[in-house]
């Protein structure tokens, strides 16, 4: 009876809203069976922006985003509010987290040629996205108010003084005015919580519907050993027809590489992968939230002659560019990152050969794996500041 | 559809150019205010504020002392700004030096042993008198504007060279 009337109920609703299709077209794509493990970095990276965003919120409710009140709302925290503490300190280790795999997301993603035609969008959305996450990253620096935000603020802020001709211009509008002040924190605290999660968010959208357009099978990870785009090579074998329920979207848009070999339903099957690496992962970040934290060190002060400031692990290798660029080439420090980001942007222009095999593309992978060398060599350079105050 | 009139619009042309026009509208009603405040602090001169370090008398001769001085934080903030003065005595003059390093305005202390102003961030070096000996930073390390009375020292919340 009570059966009857939920079913009744929900063919109410599902004539209103499609609802019933829009979930079978959510969970019941068919996703492949090779490589589904490292598709599960896609999905942890979204997990731990959701961790953000929910953390995020809340924190809010117990951060004030103003030069007296910012570092004792928090020093407040460690005193008298164990789970506030928590909250920030999820905040923060999943932060750090998600920067580590969303790193591993876009280099699995270089290497198994997952950008080629038709991605190429996802691959210039993943990179904006990238991009928008080390900008979170940053501004989410600033805002503690404690030593360490503070100097990160002003290193920060200055390093755009240094683009030709608008450089200081570009300063003062983030700081609002010649120095680092009460205006920097609320415009900063206004980038971080509103502007760059404005764009953020809806790019995610694009992405994963990029993503659910053209099928979770671009990578060569899913077809390693069964078939080579050389010309020449026999076509592959067709995909394995799957029964037309539940219905698959998988239409292939390229001629070759257009389907895995094998493949399955992503409800239930890759939705294990991703729960159980995201869990993982979770877990991971809750431990080091409440066993280490988040640090707050002594409140901001312009004055100090003793604080030595570190800058934080994830834009170190740029911090040590700054300790190797000599006086008359600053500006390297701008042109460098800025030309690596259009570089990654124009990859899928560049390399876009139908072959995705990481062995049978040298053109892009040596270089590729140079730049990566490069950023880790920075990072070792500048490993001894982290840990030698 | 009916032949293209250039000389006239038509009921659609008409339509297409309302819905630009409005969207525009809406574009810089917006814009105009939001970018006018961003900008705003550009233009705004910041309000000259003067600091007592004290009576400098006691300063040896090339023996740099760091003072502290408070300032308003500025603009709308009842915050105060702790600010570091190194007062340098070089035999006939007198610098008042910041600890704002000019390559990424880090905190700069003098370094007894190096006998020179030192940035711990990046390595910048700087001589007794502020000229640069070292490391990245492009100009010399800023000086305060400043006035005596007798030996009393008196600092402005200003650089006598902007950074």
């Amino acid at each position: 009876m009570i059966r009857e009337r939920l079913a009744t109920a929900y063919n109410w609703f599902d004539e209103r809203t499609a609802v019933r299709s829009l979930t079978r077209k959510g969970l019941y794509e068919a996703v492949p069976v090779r490589g589904a493990w490292f598709y599960t970095l896609g999905s942890a990276t979204l997990i731990l922006i959701l961790l953000q965003l929910v953390t995020g919120i809340f924190l809010t409710m117990l951060y004030v985003p103003s030069v007296t009140e910012a570092w004792a709302s928090l020093e407040y925290l460690k005193q008298h509010d164990a789970f506030g503490s928590i909250v920030r300190g999820i905040h923060l280790w999943s932060a750090y987290v998600l920067l580590f795999v969303i790193g591993l997301h876009m280099v699995r993603t270089f290497f198994s040629g997952s950008y080629k035609r038709p991605r190429e969008l996802n691959w210039v959305t993943g990179v904006g996205l990238f991009v928008l996450v080390l900008g979170m990253a940053i501004t989410g620096a600033f805002l503690p108010w404690d030593q360490a935000a503070y100097w990160t603020a002003v290193v920060v802020t200055n390093i755009p003084a240094y683009t030709p001709f608008i450089g200081s211009f570009i300063r003062a509008l983030w700081r609002g005015g010649d120095f680092v002040g009460p205006i920097t924190l609320v415009r900063t605290f206004g980038i971080h919580v509103w502007l760059i999660p404005a764009v953020l968010f809806p790019l995610i959208g694009a992405h994963l519907a990029l993503l659910r357009k053209h099928g979770e099978h671009g990578s060569y990870i899913n077809y390693r050993g069964a078939y080579r785009a050389r010309e020449g090579v026999d076509v592959p074998p067709p995909p394995k027809q799957r029964p037309i329920e539940p219905p698959y979207p998988a239409v292939p848009s390229e001629e070759v590489w257009a389907a895995p070999l094998e493949t399955e339903d992503f409800y239930p099957y890759q939705t294990f992968k991703d729960g159980l690496v995201s869990a993982l992962l979770v877990v991971v970040v809750f431990i080091l939230a409440v066993a280490i934290g988040a640090p707050l060190e002594a409140i901001a002060d312009p004055s100090t002659t003793n604080y030595t400031p570190v800058p934080e692990w994830f834009y170190l290798p740029l911090d040590q560019l700054l300790v190797l660029v000599p006086q008359q080439l600053i500006p390297l420090i701008l042109v460098l990152p800025a030309g690596g980001v259009v570089l990654m942007l124009l990859l899928p222009f560049i390399d876009r050969g139908p072959e995705r095999n990481p062995f049978e593309r040298p053109a892009v992978m040596v270089p590729g794996a140079f730049a990566v060398l490069f950023v880790v060599i920075l990072t070792l350079l500048g490993s001894g500041r982290l840990f030698n105050q | 559809m009916a032949p293209l009139d250039r000389r006239r619009l038509t009921r659609r042309q008409f339509a297409l150019l309302g819905t630009q026009v409005a969207g525009a509208t809406v574009a810089v009603l917006l814009g105009i205010p939001i970018i006018g405040f961003l900008i705003s602090p550009l233009f705004r001169r910041q309000a000259v504020a003067e600091a007592t370090v004290g009576d400098i008398a006691d300063v040896g001769n090339r023996q740099p002392k760091k003072y502290v001085v408070e300032f308003p934080a500025g603009d709308w903030s009842s915050a105060k700004v702790k600010a570091a003065v190194y007062v340098v005595k070089l035999d006939d003059q007198t610098k008042v030096f910041s600890n704002t390093c000019t390559h990424m305005q880090c905190p700069v202390h003098w370094d007894a042993s190096l006998n020179q102003f030192l940035c711990p961030c990046h390595g910048g070096l700087y001589a007794i008198d502020g000229s640069n000996v070292g490391g990245p930073p492009p100009k010399p390390l800023p000086e305060y504007v400043h006035r005596f009375d007798g030996t009393t020292l008196f600092v402005e919340n200003r650089f006598t060279e902007s950074l």
